[in-house]
């Protein structure tokens, strides 16, 4: 049960994603994360207020956490920009490789003092399988 | 097209620098006020960017023109949110992780397929292994 609503959680970004790709051809990149932003925003504040009955508060964070929003607007623009030129399995397969990448990167190094945990030798073979997928995506 | 191929690798990349931000945030507010936070910042920051970029003259015509479903990204990401933190306790990290990929992947086919009309064999094939080897490295790193 929850194994299936995890995967409609995964279909509903790939929709997300897709959807926002599409708008954006109208509306322009910065639109659509406008968009996406304030209608899911609204969303969650309803949803905060009617099922969890927490008290809505921004304040008081270190100032540097803030740029969670940097993100969002990044994230967003760049993501509905790669799914127009290369569809949707495939920016999905290379975010995800590079997710891969930098948290390996991330934990090896102990970076944002994460628990350092070296590169594992036996991880290069399906970094490999990537790489090589990777430069098939480039021929096409 | 390898600077595209780039770009969202470094997309990729990127996700999980927020998603660090994302789960401090959620350690100073809460899960639900700090993952509201990137909401609010991100539209007002969105907000002044369409402003700027069109010189302050934004087609409103265009978002009317739109098809009204487009605009339904916002709610899937925030009902797949929800279901990620509902979910959370309750599974393990392997698991969900290979059924939240398999979602992605099944729709992003599914959309290339039937809206985009892109898939290649080259590209299908390059969606493979890459597939399969992310799927290889998390059972690696999960052993």
């Amino acid at each position: 049960m929850y194994s299936f609503l995890v995967l409609i959680a995964g279909m509903l970004q790939s929709a997300m994603m897709s959807f926002n790709g599409m708008l954006s051809e109208s509306i322009g990149l910065f639109g659509v994360s406008l968009v996406v932003h304030v209608s899911g925003g609204i969303l969650l504040v309803l949803y905060i207020l009617i099922f969890i009955r927490e008290k809505i508060t921004l304040k008081g964070m270190p100032w540097h956490l803030y740029s969670a929003g940097f993100f969002g607007v990044l994230l967003v623009s760049v993501s509905s920009y790669c799914v127009g030129i290369l569809g949707a399995a495939a920016t999905t397969c290379l975010s995800v490789a590079g997710q891969l990448f930098i948290s390996a990167v991330i934990d090896h190094y102990g970076w944002f003092h994460v628990p350092k945990v070296p590169f594992s030798p036996k991880r290069i073979p399906c970094f490999l399988m990537i790489l090589a997928g990777i430069i098939l995506l480039n021929l096409s | 097209m390898i600077l595209i191929i780039l770009i969202a690798f470094l997309y990729g990349c990127a996700t999980v620098i927020s998603k660090m931000i994302n789960y401090r945030a959620a350690q100073e507010l809460g899960t639900w006020n700090g993952s509201l936070v990137n909401y609010v910042v991100a539209s007002i920051l969105a907000l002044v960017m369409l402003l700027f970029t069109t010189r302050f003259q934004v087609d409103l015509y265009a978002y009317v023109k739109a098809p009204l479903y487009l605009y339904a990204g916002g709610t899937f990401g925030v009902i797949a949110f929800v279901i990620s933190i509902i979910t959370l306790s309750k599974m393990k990290v392997f698991q969900s992780t290979i059924f939240l990929l398999s979602g992605q992947l099944l729709a992003g086919i599914l959309f290339d397929l039937f809206v985009f009309g892109n898939l290649t064999a080259y590209k299908t094939a390059g969606i493979l292994l890459v597939t399969v080897g992310i799927l290889w490295d998390k059972k690696v790193t999960a052993a």
